[in-house]
């Protein structure tokens, strides 16, 4: 608290900065949150039921025909389910490795430096570069791997990964492991290393075999960590955007949209805005059910 | 702040599980470089050297052509300032606001816990969510295709970063220097700026080069909100789709000057990354 005689002294408008001192310094990062995401919502929920599209003039009342036009689309329908099945191929591939990674290099050796340093480089790169790459690296007849892949079968392999079935659906699950494995790994890390020396000491003691050890100490100890690593994961995996805009631009034909790619075509390449949006709702919606489960997971997980 | 201590169990492992630990690191490690190297190998390859079968891993004649192309003749230096401009200022702005507010919610308690809930709340906000109404809002307030209109979006969108990471770093802060400032005739503004901003100096550097990396590599707001004017970096990937006119090398020149800097910054911080990754819910 500040002294009397000092706030006495103060001019009324330092005084009433001091007042409302906390409110004043929150204010600017509320205000812009409140101007980029909250009056774009409402916005939007306008636009919702009305028609707004470059195609069409005019902002007609239509009721929930936006919300019919997109919920019936196959093309929406297909992009919900690749971008479901997407999230939790690629979550729980990246999952794996990263706690295989994470285990192999909790113990201290010689050079673990430089590989934590190399290991970590795919966090720092844009998604818009990893898809580049990986479209590089694997298209024929310019990437090397198909070559590669030759040398190691032992026979010419001739795969066109950006427009065969189903490679180009690896490809995509390639490049997304690629770069956010080492996100999983880094936070099991961490979480690995978290976990009290005596009780792996106690195992020990008991006899326990390594296995049993991983399934009775490790897993336990580590869950909230899991929880919270997934989530964060997945919440970012279901956005998936860059990698397909890059490497195959939602084809051949729509084989590889998803929901956000679906939302940017409709709305920004075939300009039906109030679509869109419905679409985007939806999305938002079917999110927030995703959300809610997960959080109430992550709270239970921490408690215990 | 458990990086300590490490067991010694792995004495008691088999050299069998040692060999297979070895060679799964290996195999990923191979597997995190190969794309890497491919791409910056690319870069510096004449044009003859692209179709050869077997893939030429290391040119003979190594050259520059494609960086100086890829920089001039693709707007890459353009897009190279805007990206500096508008990742500098967004950061700047971001860590300033985030800052303050972190503070305000860790010591205040302002808002209760939903406040800053709903402030992390929009870090899972799907940008194609808002993207709409933002573009719509832009083109009347004239800040579409503007840096000024980018450098906004991009503070709101590392907003929730900066502040939970500050959030965290503040609330592990003691308060007792910042009282005692009070106690010495202080005003809360010159003990937040003069006491506890230095105390929190590495948290608040930590945090802006995660907000830096993050404007940096985003692409989505970037290709709905600019075009000829105000693109950055990323966006300028587009040109190269489909590589029709075979501009490999000029894409991975691109590329390749596009993620030194974040990738040295990246480096730098990686000692608070934990804590980046998971906007201060786990330390590290």
């Amino acid at each position: 608290m500040s002294s009397t005689a000092d706030s006495l002294r103060r001019s009324p408008l330092s005084q009433w900065a001091e007042r409302h001192f906390k409110w004043l310094i929150v204010a600017p990062a509320v205000l812009l949150i409140l101007a980029l995401s909250i009056y774009p919502l409402l916005f939007s929920l306008w636009v919702d039921f009305v028609n707004y599209d470059f195609e069409i003039p005019g902002h007609d009342f239509v009721g929930l025909l936006n919300f019919t036009t997109v919920a019936t689309d196959p093309i929406a329908q297909s992009a919900l389910l690749l971008t479901v099945a997407f999230s939790v191929v690629n979550v729980t591939i990246e999952f794996l490795l990263g706690l295989g990674l994470a285990l192999a290099m909790v113990k201290t050796f010689r050079g673990r430096g430089v590989v934590m340093s190399i290991l970590i480089i795919p966090l720092f790169i844009s998604p818009v570069i990893v898809g580049q790459s990986w479209a590089l690296f694997l298209q024929r007849p310019f990437g090397p791997a198909d070559y590669i892949l030759g040398l190691l079968l032992g026979r010419p392999v001739e795969i066109s990964w950006l427009s065969d079935a189903p490679w180009y659906y690896v490809a995509i699950v390639i490049a997304d492991v690629w770069q956010w494995t080492p996100f999983m790994f880094v936070i099991l890390l961490a979480g690995l290393a978290a976990i009290p020396a005596h009780l792996y000491e106690a195992a020990e003691l008991d006899g326990l075999s390594t296995l049993k050890t991983f399934f009775y100490i490790t897993i336990p100890q580590l869950g909230p960590i899991i929880v919270l690593a997934v989530t964060f994961r997945l919440l970012d995996a279901v956005r998936l955007f860059d990698v397909i805009f890059m490497m195959t631009g939602g084809g051949p034909g729509t084989a590889t949209y998803t929901l956000s790619y679906y939302l940017y075509q409709i709305g920004f390449q075939q300009f039906h805005l109030s679509v869109a949006t419905a679409g985007s709702w939806i999305f938002l919606i079917l999110l927030s059910i995703v959300i809610m489960t997960l959080v109430r997971r992550l709270l239970k997980a921490e408690k215990t | 702040m458990a990086t300590t201590t490490r067991r010694s169990r792995s004495a008691r492992r088999s050299p069998g599980f040692d060999a297979l630990r070895i060679a799964f690191m290996a195999l990923f490690l191979l597997f995190v470089l190969l794309p890497l190297y491919w791409m910056v190998i690319t870069s510096i390859k004449p044009t003859s050297d692209y179709l050869v079968v077997p893939p030429v891993w290391f040119p003979a004649q190594p050259t520059i052509v494609h960086y100086t192309a890829a920089l001039f003749s693709y707007r890459g230096l353009q897009a190279l300032v805007n990206s500096l401009i508008i990742a500098s200022a967004s950061t700047v702005l971001s860590t300033i606001f985030g800052t303050m507010m972190a503070y305000s919610l860790a010591r205040f308690n302002t808002g209760g816990q939903h406040l800053a809930f709903w402030v992390l709340s929009q870090r899972f906000l799907p940008p194609v969510a808002v993207i709409l109404p933002i573009f719509l809002l832009f083109r009347s307030w004239h800040l579409y295709d503007t840096h000024v209109g980018l450098i906004l979006a991009y503070t709101f969108m590392t907003l929730p970063l900066t502040v939970w990471m500050m959030y965290a770093y503040f609330r592990q802060l003691p308060k007792s220097l910042e009282e005692a400032a009070l106690v010495d005739g202080l005003s809360r503004w010159q003990s937040l700026w003069m006491i506890a901003v230095p105390l929190a100096a590495p948290g608040i550097v930590a945090a802006a080069v995660f907000a830096f990396i993050a404007v940096w590599t985003e692409f989505f707001f970037a290709l709905i909100l600019t075009s000829r004017y105000a693109f950055t970096l990323p966006t300028v990937f587009r040109a190269f789709l489909g590589f029709q006119g075979a501009q490999y090398g000029e894409a991975c020149a691109l590329a390749t000057t596009s993620l030194v800097p974040s990738i040295i910054l990246g480096m730098l911080v990686q000692r608070h990354l934990v804590r980046g990754l998971t906007l201060g819910a786990i330390r590290g």
